[in-house]
């Protein structure tokens, strides 16, 4: 379980994250939703502690990832905005060297990697060098990454993001599959159906705020609209008119 | 129990970054290069130098006037690697303007004076100015000094007086440097060239593994294990340190082979780095690895590119450079003070070394003391570097 309390950011004289309060429960999807620049990847960063909040409270599963940041980690499987991957390594040497810095060795790593290979169907792909994969290819491997230390609650930044039909299908059902484990996951996207097809709950944000928050039906029948897309829309814009 | 923990994830760090880094072939290709430009320049010049001398040793005499002294000259055919000919008709202008080395003319009244037992002239043409023929004027001017002792002592034997009567003194050199300190004079750049090995070892890995790493997009993920910032920092150093040693290693055995295969003995020189040099050298040299590899990561931390991280190792690169050439200007003496600064210490220390002195202990330890503490107020200040969110998200 995630929750983040009245969070706050600025960089310079731009506040990035304004006051943002969420609960992102076990065993459901929390979709982050919002425009480009409305602080979707400041808050994940807060949230898996390469950022710390200028305010505000932030707790993954009630440890304080402000004061015990790397206790926080521990329990976080995080696949950030832009993979990062190493060219030179194979995917198989990505998966061995972040399993060794949480910890995991031996036996039990190798057999958490054979499981991942197979759930992620990366078999063919698991002892070539990163270097030309496709971009499908790139984000199993960062994917399989974030899940190697088996994490409790896993933050994805907009994971489907510019990926093919089969890739974007592949990784809704491994976020499906978390879900029925019985973790938290919560994903950030600025794509609508997305959202909804695969959301429990919906934490939208605009310039740096949470302007709503709910179930997709709930939000549908806060803003009066039947589709979801509608709905975003109108949200974005009330909080423009708010702040005109 | 956190520290060995720290210690562990900074070594897997240290096991990755030392992985990848050999998968890069360019990056290992500059580093060959830089292992074995060194050696491989002095070898030339060494080569260069006994060549020289060599032609030195092989004389060629062009004299004017030979039938007058055909004794002098069948004399001179019989010394080794001496060559008499038929010299220009204007010997001083052939030395003027440089088409002879230098020139020996008999006068006319050589034989008739000769023959008297009066001292007989000859003329040596030679212009000191020109250190290129220097080495010849002496050679035929010992040859000539030779052969008239040689005939005064027959003159002497002839009148029943012993040649030793005319030698009050018998000078003998003694040369107070060792033969091996010479050596290492001539080789002051073996010194340098083991230093910027061990500079250029390191900065792939340094640059590639902090401003690179940014510039990937690999950082961010890195950061997001549950690991303090000193494991990344310090894992990341030790590779670069690793990388820096084995180059010194690398080139150190090169430079010993090649001593054992350049005509050092030719030049007077005695010099053989051998497997008892290794250890002092050893000493003398990783702890400036350890040095120069923290401050490549400082550096290239704060750079904003990678680009311009390898534009500042290309000024760093200079450091190591400086002692070797202030000492081939003039000579840098070895005052206790130079062991405390970073890369004159060892320096000297390896000058001595090789020069066949072993460093005292304190000299070592005060050279060694002075890179570790550095080496480590780097290593924090690249901890803080990498806690800040402007380097690490690269603002």
């Amino acid at each position: 379980m995630i929750r983040i309390d009245e969070a706050r950011k600025r960089f310079g004289s731009v506040t990035a994250v304004d006051g943002v309060s969420f609960v992102a429960e076990n065993g459901a999807i929390t979709g982050l939703l919002g425009p480009n620049g409305a602080g979707k990847t400041t808050t994940l960063r807060m949230l898996y502690a390469v950022l710390a909040p200028d305010s505000g409270r932030i707790l993954v599963d009630d440890v304080d990832a402000v004061e015990a940041p790397q206790a926080a980690q521990a329990r976080l499987g995080v696949l950030p905005d832009g993979f990062g991957l190493y060219p030179r390594l194979t995917a198989r040497e990505h998966l061995e060297y972040f399993g060794e810095l949480h910890g995991i060795g031996g036996e039990h790593l190798s057999t958490r990697i054979e499981e991942l290979l197979d759930l992620l169907d990366m078999r063919a792909i698991a002892d070539r060098r990163t270097a030309g994969f496709s971009h499908g290819e790139r984000t199993k491997v960062a994917l399989a990454r974030a899940l190697v230390h088996d994490p409790q609650n896993v933050l994805l930044d907009e994971p489907t993001n510019g990926l093919d039909v089969m890739s974007t299908r592949a990784v809704r059902s491994i976020v499906r599959r978390l879900k029925h484990q019985g973790r938290c996951v919560l994903f950030s996207s600025h794509v609508m159906q997305e959202v909804s097809a695969l959301c429990d709950s919906i934490v939208v944000m605009a310039s740096g705020r949470v302007v709503a928050l709910g179930s997709p039906d709930e939000l549908r029948k806060q803003t009066g609209h039947a589709s979801l897309e509608d709905a975003f829309v109108a949200l974005a814009d009330l909080d423009r008119g708010v702040r005109e | 129990m956190t520290l060995l923990r720290t210690v562990r994830q900074a070594a897997i760090v240290c096991r990755k970054e030392l992985k990848d880094s050999s998968r890069d072939r360019r990056a290992l290709w500059s580093i060959v290069f830089s292992v074995v430009i060194g050696p491989v320049l002095i070898g030339f010049m060494m080569n260069r130098i006994a060549d020289r001398q060599r032609e030195a040793e092989d004389v060629r005499i062009p004299m004017v006037g030979m039938e007058r002294a055909p004794a002098l000259v069948e004399w001179l055919r019989q010394q080794t690697g001496v060559a008499v000919e038929e010299g220009p008709a204007d010997a001083e202008r052939a030395v003027r303007d440089r088409s002879e080395a230098v020139v020996v003319v008999v006068p006319d009244d050589f034989a008739e004076r000769f023959s008297a037992s009066r001292p007989a002239p000859l003329r040596v043409v030679a212009d000191s100015s020109r250190n290129d023929a220097r080495a010849s004027v002496e050679r035929v001017r010992r040859l000539l000094q030779a052969y008239a002792a040689e005939i005064g002592s027959l003159r002497l034997i002839v009148r029943g007086v012993s040649p030793a009567a005319v030698r009050p003194l018998s000078i003998e050199e003694v040369e107070v440097s060792t033969s091996q300190q010479r050596a290492a004079q001539i080789l002051t750049f073996i010194p340098m060239f083991i230093m910027v090995a061990g500079f250029v070892g390191g900065m792939q890995i340094a640059t590639d593994s902090t401003a690179g790493e940014r510039e990937r997009g690999s950082l961010e993920p890195l950061l997001v294990n549950p690991a303090p910032r000193v494991a990344f920092v310090a894992g990341k150093w030790l590779a670069a340190s690793l990388a820096a040693v084995m180059s010194v290693c690398l080139t150190t055995v090169l430079c010993a082979q090649l001593t054992r295969f350049l005509p050092l003995e030719d030049m007077g020189v005695r010099l053989r780095i051998g497997p008892e040099h290794f250890g002092y050298i050893l000493l003398a040299v990783v702890p400036m690895c350890l040095f120069t590899a923290a401050l490549q990561t400082t550096v290239a931390t704060l750079s904003r590119s990678f680009k311009e991280a390898q534009s500042y190792m290309g000024v760093l690169i200079l450091g190591p450079m400086v002692p070797g050439i202030l000492s081939a200007l003039y000579p840098l003496g070895n005052a206790p003070w130079m062991n405390a600064v970073p890369m004159l210490g060892p320096y000297v220390l390896l000058t001595g070394v090789l020069g066949g002195r072993p460093p005292d202990a304190s000299a070592l330890l005060t050279s060694a003391g002075v890179s570790l503490l550095v080496a480590a107020v780097l290593i924090r200040v690249t901890t803080g570097l990498f806690r800040s969110e402007h380097i690490v998200l690269g603002r």
